[in-house]
């Protein structure tokens, strides 16, 4: 009986709590609050992590409240196409480099100096590269997160495979010919294919990871005004041709490779890294939080694993370690803002974009939780970030090596040419040459038109 | 007096209604199709015509107003430069030329087969019947994990009766031929019609060859196959307007790039990636109505050609 009237008691306190507060809130906002759909692709184990940021942000911003709309992967640019395009676009959305380009070129997105200008916003405490990479013809789109950059300049390593196959765990190779004699040790096959790899030379695209091993022969995929392309240089060639002969020579080609991986997932934890079939990984920041998360005791063991940064030529003296930003599809996420939606409701994502970038219970403390980089420099120096992430000094080592690439809004267009064209090389249809030639010559056309197009308009 | 005329003026107004009641009689059932043919007009009919329309403009994602009118250079475009235009509808082509008679003779077979007198056959009807309830994209997932190179059952298969194994998704030579397993995966629909049409002949006909002598084959060959030609057509007439639009299983199986070297890009995967993945709406409705137009010929000629092969047991056949 007691119980029950502390229960009750309980409640009637709760409301009157409720009663006193709500109006207090209303007050503040004069009675409006702004509602913001956050159109975004943190998913998985991130989707609470945006929770509690977003709450944080709440907590401070009473007046706004920030709808969390995690998507699937799925459709993804279906869905980003039709909400960017129509009359009721979402209040803020996550978009990638190129995305963020060509919205802010068909006029779907607004520039946001005038807001960093109205609120102070500090962009020095963000790496020059990392905000950099967010302007288009001179203007700011979006503030970044997370980084940009350390998307392909390391390499996970497994190091109990190293030690086995008769190499010092502690010193990963350097060069392209030292990891090839690693993966060439290292890799079994078996009557499916391959049993266990040595190497991941590519994963995902074909071009990004061409790209990405360009940087590291001395190459530039284009000239610094984002003008001219310049992949299917002598150095181009080169690494091209490298890429096929590792390929075929070590892995048996472009099937087994792409056998190896079919149907598996970092991120759902199916990957073959987790069965210790894979000695070297490209990765990006992303997999520190998913390894985490799949595998902790793996994790922890920084006696198992590894970072090390990307490999060079070591035949070549202009190669060097080097990874690129901005290039591709994951490459420079930003929080952008639709042209659609009223004043107040753009300045109100604003703040959000603005909290999600630079403020420390915002992307730092996002980004910590999943031991990964922030775009700004200041929360990469937090000392815990060393217990979290054990490799970390080599991440920042990393990230130090990144390339910022010019791109225009048809990126995604010359990306596919290159991916096509390098596809029918792998597959034996072209020579490394002609398949970088060919290329070239088809994406310097859509380029050029493009170039054209905007010359004309300014 | 008077009432006499009052009945005899209402018995000729009930008359003259029941009149034009029974001369416009049709517009009962017009009213009856009314709900689809609205549905017809606005969701069918108009967005028909707005795509036409989008396909003379450049519209792209972000345009405001009323889009710029460019006339036939989406066609030109297509016709003269886009190499994915003729890659896409070869692959589609391919598709369709082996996966419509491979699943119109499977789903004919399997009909016959369940058209036959034996025990427990609602059981075997329904068995049949249960993979073409099962949703495309669950499906679809199903036998991308049985055709994984490395751990899928078929390889599995093959490697234990020392077959080698076959790159079912990787390599360019299967990726057809796995879109068109896949395709007879969803054989039912058109099994139920075969077999609906298998049950309407007329026993009596089979009495009549069986007195004459005549074994299974000749039962076939002579009753049930011309008696079923307009099933057949209308089944070979879904199938390739369906195969022309194939698109779910694609996607999921392979994604928007069609596989290795684009081998599994078909016509309906280029016009989503115009569309949603280079946001060109106007050239993407271009690619459409150049597709509709295909099916619609196609038809058309199917249709036409029918006459010669189609036999519908009231002297149709003989009207050519």
């Amino acid at each position: 009986m007691y119980g029950v009237r502390l229960l009750c008691a309980l409640l009637a306190l709760g409301m009157l709590l409720m009663l006193a507060v709500a109006p207090a809130a209303a007050q503040d906002c004069d009675g409006d609050v702004i509602e913001l759909e956050f159109m975004n692709w943190w998913g998985a184990a991130r989707e609470a992590l945006m929770d509690e940021l977003i709450g944080h942000f709440q907590a401070e911003n009473p007046c706004i409240r920030i709808i969390n709309q995690v998507q699937p992967w799925d459709n993804r640019s279906e869905l980003l196409a039709t909400a960017a395009a129509s009359s009721n676009p979402p209040g803020i959305i996550m978009t990638t480099r190129p995305e963020t380009y060509q919205f802010a070129i068909q006029g779907l997105i607004i520039p946001i100096d005038a807001f960093v200008e109205e609120h102070g916003t500090d962009l020095s405490v963000f790496y020059a590269g990392e905000v950099g990479i967010q302007y288009w013809n001179g203007e700011l789109y979006g503030l970044p997160m997370p980084t940009a950059g350390g998307l392909t300049s390391m390499f996970l390593y497994n190091k109990d495979m190293l030690r086995e196959a008769g190499f010092d765990a502690e010193s990963p190779p350097e060069t392209w010919q030292e990891l090839q004699a690693a993966a060439e040790a290292i890799t079994q096959g078996d009557a499916l294919g391959i049993d266990v790899m040595g190497i991941q030379m590519h994963s995902g695209n074909l071009d990004e990871a061409f790209v990405s091993w360009l940087y590291t022969n001395g190459g530039k995929y284009v000239s610094d005004d984002a003008r001219t392309l310049t992949f299917n240089s002598e150095e181009g060639v080169e690494t091209l041709e490298w890429m096929l002969s590792f390929s075929n020579n070590v892995n048996g080609g472009i099937e087994n490779e792409r056998d190896f991986f079919q149907d598996t997932s970092f991120t759902e934890g199916d990957h073959p890294w987790f069965d210790n079939q894979l000695a070297f990984m490209p990765i990006n920041t992303s997999v520190f939080g998913h390894y985490n998360n799949n595998d902790p005791e793996g994790y922890a063991n920084a006696d198992h694993w590894g970072v090390m940064l990307r490999p060079y030529n070591g035949d070549n003296p202009d190669g060097a370690h080097a990874g690129v930003t901005g290039y591709g599809f994951s490459g420079g996420w930003a929080y952008t803002i639709p042209r659609a939606h009223p004043p107040e409701m753009q300045a109100a994502a604003f703040k959000f974009a603005e909290f999600i970038g630079v403020h420390p219970q915002g992307g730092c403390a996002f980004l910590f939780a999943q031991s990964r980089p922030a775009p700004v420099k200041a929360c990469n120096e937090n000392p815990a970030y060393y217990d979290a992430n054990p490799h970390w000094g080599t991440v920042l080592e990393g990230l130090a090596t990144d390339t910022p690439i010019p791109i225009t809004p048809v990126q995604g267009r010359i990306a596919e040419v290159l991916r096509g064209y390098i596809e029918e090389a792998f597959f034996g249809m072209k020579s490394a040459a002609d398949a970088l030639n060919e290329a070239a010559a088809e994406g310097q056309a859509i380029l050029d038109e493009f170039w054209a197009e905007f010359d004309a308009d300014m | 007096m008077n009432a006499t005329i009052t009945r005899q003026h209402d018995a000729s107004w009930r008359v003259r209604f029941q009149e034009w009641w029974f001369r416009h009689r049709s517009w009962i059932g017009f009213l009856f199709i009314l709900p689809w043919f609205a549905g017809f007009i606005i969701f069918d009919l108009m967005p028909f015509v707005y795509n036409l329309y989008l396909s003379f403009t450049d519209y792209q994602i972000g345009t405001q107003g009323t889009p710029p009118w460019i006339g036939l250079e989406n066609y030109l475009e297509i016709f003269n430069e886009d190499k994915l235009f003729s890659k896409s509808m070869y692959n589609t082509v391919y598709y369709l030329g082996f996966s419509v008679p491979l699943r119109l003779a499977f789903a004919f077979l399997i009909a016959l087969l369940l058209n036959m007198r034996v025990r427990g056959m609602e059981l075997y009807r329904t068995l049949f019947y249960v993979p073409s309830v099962v949703p495309l994209v669950a499906a679809t997932l199903i036998f991308a994990g049985l055709l994984n190179t490395r751990y899928g059952l078929f390889n599995h298969v093959f490697v234990l009766v020392g077959i080698p194994p076959v790159r079912w998704l990787s390599s360019p030579d299967w990726i057809k031929p796995s879109l068109i397993i896949l395709s007879l995966w969803g054989f039912g629909a058109q099994m139920i019609i075969f077999l609906a049409g298998l049950q309407g002949i007329p026993s009596d006909l089979y009495e009549a060859v069986a007195i004459d002598g005549g074994g299974g084959w000749r039962r076939l060959r002579h009753i049930t196959l011309p008696l079923m030609t307009p099933t057949i057509f209308f089944n070979l007439l879904i199938g390739v307007i369906g195969g022309f639009q194939v698109f779910a299983q694609v996607f999921v199986m392979v994604g928007v790039d069609g596989g290795p070297l684009g081998a599994g890009l078909v016509y309906m995967i280029h016009v989503y990636n115009k569309a949603f993945r280079d946001f060109e709406f106007g050239y993407a409705a271009a690619l459409s109505v150049i597709l509709f137009s295909i099916i619609f010929v196609l038809t058309i000629a199917l249709v036409y050609t029918s006459n010669r092969w189609v036999f519908y047991g009231d002297g149709a056949e003989d009207a050519t």
